[in-house]
């Protein structure tokens, strides 16, 4: 699985940070930080649950392989 | 105490027409997958003063919420703005002020237990906390908390007060503001509003005078009633179905789903504060347009009934997973506060079923009141015994 975040769109949330904490986080301004675009396999279904909830949909799967 | 069955049969077309408390008419747009996408389609337009827009329906006749004509939300004033705000929520922030939230509901708690009972929820315990909650971040003092509660109930005020009255209170509580602000330019403190009165000093292009005291009192507002009406509203709907407060109990793990689902079939909202005008045709799902200079309305409680996304919808399922529910919109409007809003609602609802293991109704859920004419709906009085 490949992870990217959109910066500039993001609204603050802060869903993502609590869906996939490993994956996601956010700097002092609260925009979103991508911790790691490769995520483990049992890491894939907070990613996805974040990807879903994003209210500005700035994160997005870019591709997933095994 | 059950979810309207007004809200079925719906989203048969996209979108309706409703008549407004004012007498003016709008557009809801009624199926989820319209109201999220609309939510964050820059073609419907947050500035619905009538001053620059004067086809704009009116929410009510006398009361402007939302309608302030030296603000225009949209883009890119809003994105300037919106920055300086949401640094105070994010998930690091609402964190450490969970245990705050945790302490405010055990002092909460404990003077519950020693006053009389019957007690009303609301006035012991879903009003103060998310007000002291809020007066913690923003930085308003503890002693002001009750002047400051009758100030914001008259500003909410659709058609619940005279328009005497109403406009009083906006009066007040501008002033109110004003004299918080001062305060605080003169002895500024670890809060959001002295963060706020930095960046305004600091660079005039950020932030001007009159948005410096709109945002505080947005936020003020925003941060209490909203989330208060959900405490008692929420907590009233679990005990009225005792079963669901057993299976909690039984697995507190639970809380976290248990409360959006809540959200999602809240019953104390109303999407009047959704109000946005066409700057352009749109089209809807269903291909009916959205005519230019139409005002619209997005009904989030209709999206969260939609057959085609929630299972079983009008089913109350404290399980529920998937529950991507409308309730906090979307889009760049996002409700900022909505973070610290889940936050409250899992701290406020675990410490009451945890503390007062046997609390409940002390009168059948039907009865409870309800406060119509005001933005929020929830019950003005919630009689509780243990």
């Amino acid at each position: 699985m490949h992870v990217s975040a959109n910066r500039e769109t993001c609204t603050v949330s802060s869903l993502c940070v609590y869906r996939a904490p490993e994956v996601f986080d956010q700097d002092d301004e609260g925009q979103v930080v991508l911790l790691n675009a490769e995520p483990p396999p049992e890491q894939h279904e907070g990613v996805r649950d974040a990807v879903r909830s994003c209210p500005t949909r700035s994160l997005s799967i870019d591709y997933e392989v095994g | 105490m059950e979810i309207p069955e007004a809200l079925r049969g719906l989203r048969k077309h996209s979108a309706v027409e409703v008549t407004l408390p004012s007498g003016d008419v709008a557009l809801m747009v009624t199926r989820y997958k319209d109201v999220r996408s609309l939510f964050a389609d820059h073609r419907l337009s947050r500035n619905i003063s009538r001053r620059q827009r004067p086809d704009v329906a009116r929410i009510s006749a006398d009361n402007e919420l939302f309608a302030d004509p030296n603000i225009n939300p949209d883009p890119p004033d809003h994105i300037r703005v919106r920055g300086l705000v949401t640094r105070a929520f994010t998930a690091r922030r609402i964190e450490a002020l969970r245990p705050v939230a945790q302490q405010i509901c055990d002092e909460l708690l404990d003077q519950m237990e020693a006053g009389p009972r019957p007690v009303d929820l609301n006035e012991a315990f879903a009003f103060p906390l998310p007000i002291r909650v809020i007066c913690r971040l923003l930085g308003v003092p503890a002693e002001d908390m009750d002047t400051f509660r009758y100030l914001v109930d008259g500003f909410l005020s659709v058609t619940k007060l005279p328009v005497e009255e109403v406009n009083q209170c906006r009066e007040g509580l501008w002033k109110y503001l004003g004299d918080l602000i001062d305060a605080k330019r003169a002895d500024p403190a670890d809060d959001l509003v002295s963060g706020l009165i930095k960046a305004r000093d600091d660079d005039n292009n950020r932030l001007s005078e009159h948005e410096l005291r709109f945002w505080t009192q947005g936020l003020l507002i925003a941060g209490y009633v909203t989330t208060a009406s959900q405490i008692g509203a929420g907590t009233a709907v679990l005990l009225h179905h005792r079963e669901l407060v057993k299976e909690i109990q039984q697995d507190w793990s639970l809380i976290p789903t248990a409360v959006e689902e809540l959200l999602r079939t809240q019953i104390m909202g109303s999407s009047v504060g959704t109000l946005r005008y066409a700057v352009e045709d749109i089209p809807l799902s269903d291909g009916s347009v959205v005519k230019k200079g139409t005002s619209v309305l997005l009904s989030e409680e209709s999206a969260n009934m939609d057959e085609d996304v929630f299972t079983d919808p009008f089913e109350l399922d404290i399980r529920r997973t998937e529950n991507h529910h409308m309730t906090f919109g979307a889009g760049l409007h996002y409700c900022a506060g909505a973070a610290l809003a889940r936050m409250e609602l899992q701290v406020a609802t675990k410490a009451l079923l945890k503390r007062l293991p046997e609390l409940r109704l002390a009168v059948p859920g039907e009865q409870l009141p309800r406060g119509l004419g005001g933005f929020t709906e929830g019950f003005t009085e919630i009689p509780v015994s243990w």
